[in-house]
């Protein structure tokens, strides 16, 4: 028959023979739900909000390629002791990122410039309604504790910008 | 109006006529039209077969597309050069570091930009382990789709490890988002061009493993050798390229003819077949994995010597000039072309995608009259192509 092996059947006990090999060595399979996947902390698993940082600026929103991030804010006076007039602080009333229309891609961690938003790898928040995957600022918050400390970078590399601006301030 | 009758409402007219509608009255015998798809699972998404059969035997067949276009191209005229990187790598989802290279070397031509040489030779690495990444997917479910289910389980092992060192570089499993105009995102992990390095080495070891699994065995070349056989000319014709070509004969591949990133300092071996038929397919592919991992390694030694940024600094606002420019890449696929049309915005004006899949796919109206049903799926499943690379 056309394209048989020369012996027939030398094809099948080569596929056996490592079906058999397999069989002996341990399975690469991981136990998911009891034991916990090792990401590594660039992994892009949810955004995280560090709420204090954000100053409402609305970068993020206006960067994000699918416009899934809903930011209200009002400005507050603070009248401070000795200064001649009050001073007008942003208040953030509202931070929502809709994670059934989020892509991941990370561009409003990038673009803010007050680094208030952070990767972090968890990723168990799956829901059984589309509706439910819209998060508030409260739930973004609480991811922020799950964030890792982001690797050092390849010393054949440039550093990271946040260590050449702390090495800039010390001298 | 069913079966065999006559047409009374012809007789106003005067003469009776007679008409046959229907089948299976008569030994007459009629094509039947089937549908493969829109939703089947052997179109890896939804692509549409209509078919025209006589028995067992495809009389014609024709591709109909169209059903994943998500208007890619049109949205790109509407997101700046970073935002059109994040709809770049999801057209094909199995090549996205190959696809948001494409766009990110086109928009650094037209400004004239200089890339870095680390960010050149890391952009090269990681083009390769993605190709590596494809091909993985495709050797494992092409026997799945032939009714071999084993090779898929070695192929996601080896996928699973380079996947892991794709993902700790830029955080993406599938989506990398690792490109940005001008370089990379940012630097790799310390210490990451050695994991990168053990992974390609352990996937090198085990690799054997699914070679010798799938590529001589008895059943699996019954169902491929001198199946869907296509000739170089016709290949040429369609304008088929990458793997599907190659395999009929067409030596083209741009990392050598026309080398852009890297690749002109690299020699790269290119793997072709002459027979053209859907296990030569198979096997550019499996041998094309062996050369990918090999060029991967070369250029992550070539990270390790130099030294320096991966990025280079850009405005605020990066707008190309006005102008136009093509840009092509050798992506895992096939040839993937990028034109480019800037009017001086920090949109461009027109993108258009050309892309692998959809060339490659219009060759199966040629491949896929005469031949049987069973051999359909074998055919289908040996042009490779993506479904959404296709509607984009």
């Amino acid at each position: 028959m056309v394209g048989m092996s020369e012996v027939p059947g030398v094809g099948l006990a080569k596929g056996l023979a490592v079906t058999l090999k397999t069989m002996t060595r341990r399975s690469h399979t991981h136990q998911y739900p009891d034991v916990e996947p090792d990401l590594p902390p660039r992994s892009r698993g949810v955004i995280a909000l560090f709420e204090e940082n954000c100053t409402s600026c609305m970068l993020c929103a206006r960067e994000c390629p699918d416009w899934c991030i809903y930011i209200d804010s009002h400005k507050e006076e603070v009248v401070l002791p000795g200064a001649a007039r009050p001073r007008q602080r942003p208040v953030l009333d509202r931070f929502a990122i809709d994670f059934s229309l989020c892509m991941y891609c990370g561009i409003c961690i990038e673009a803010c410039p007050f680094d208030a938003l952070y990767w972090s790898p968890e990723f168990e928040y799956a829901e059984y309604d589309i509706r439910e995957l819209l998060h508030e600022k409260e739930t973004l918050r609480e991811w922020m504790w799950t964030v890792p400390a982001p690797p050092a970078h390849d010393p054949n590399g440039e550093p990271a910008k946040e260590q050449a601006a702390a090495a800039a301030r010390q001298t | 109006m069913t079966g065999t009758g006559q047409d009374l409402a012809g007789s106003a007219g005067g003469a009776l006529r007679e008409v046959t509608v229907g089948t299976g009255t008569g030994l007459d015998t009629a094509d039947m039209v089937l549908n493969i798809g829109p939703q089947h699972p052997s179109t890896h998404g939804v692509l549409r077969l209509k078919l025209v059969l006589d028995g067992e035997r495809v009389r014609s067949a024709e591709p109909i597309i169209g059903y994943m276009h998500r208007g890619a191209e049109k949205l790109f005229e509407v997101r700046d050069y970073r935002q059109i990187i994040v709809l770049a790598n999801r057209h094909d989802w199995l090549s996205a570091f190959a696809n948001e290279l494409g766009v990110a070397l086109a928009v650094e031509r037209l400004m004239g930009m200089e890339v870095p040489e680390r960010a050149v030779w890391l952009r090269t690495a990681l083009a390769e382990l993605n190709r590596v990444l494809n091909h993985l997917m495709f050797l494992g479910s092409y026997p799945l789709e032939i009714g071999a289910i084993t090779p898929i389980f070695y192929a996601f092992r080896e996928r699973e490890t380079i996947q892991a060192v794709m993902e700790e570089a830029s955080g993406g499993r599938m989506h990398y988002m690792f490109n940005r105009v001008g370089g990379l995102k940012e630097e790799v992990p310390a210490g990451w061009t050695r994991r990168a390095r053990a992974a390609i080495g352990e996937v090198r070891r085990r690799l054997p493993d699914l070679d010798h699994l799938i590529r001589r065995n008895d059943i699996f070349l019954a169902r491929t050798v001198g199946v869907g056989v296509l000739p170089a000319a016709a290949a040429a014709a369609y304008g088929a390229s990458g793997p599907v070509a190659r395999a009929s004969g067409l030596d083209f591949d741009l990392r050598r003819d026309e080398p852009y990133l890297a690749y002109g300092e690299l020699s790269v071996p290119v793997v072709t077949r002459t027979a053209g038929d859907c296990h030569s397919r198979f096997e550019v592919l499996l041998d094309q994995v062996f050369v990918s991992l090999d060029l991967a390694e070369q250029c992550l030694n070539r990270v390790d010597q130099i030294s320096g940024p991966v990025n280079v600094r850009l405005p605020k606002v990066v707008k190309a000039p006005e102008g136009h420019t093509y840009a092509w890449t050798e992506n895992p696929l096939g040839v993937n072309g990028y034109y480019l049309v800037s009017r001086g915005e920090k949109t461009p004006w027109r993108m258009k995608l050309r892309t692998a899949s959809y060339s490659n796919v219009q060759a199966l109206a040629t491949l896929l009259p005469g031949c049987l049903v069973p051999d359909l799926i074998a055919i289908l499943g040996s042009m490779f192509f993506v479904v959404g690379d296709v509607d984009k």
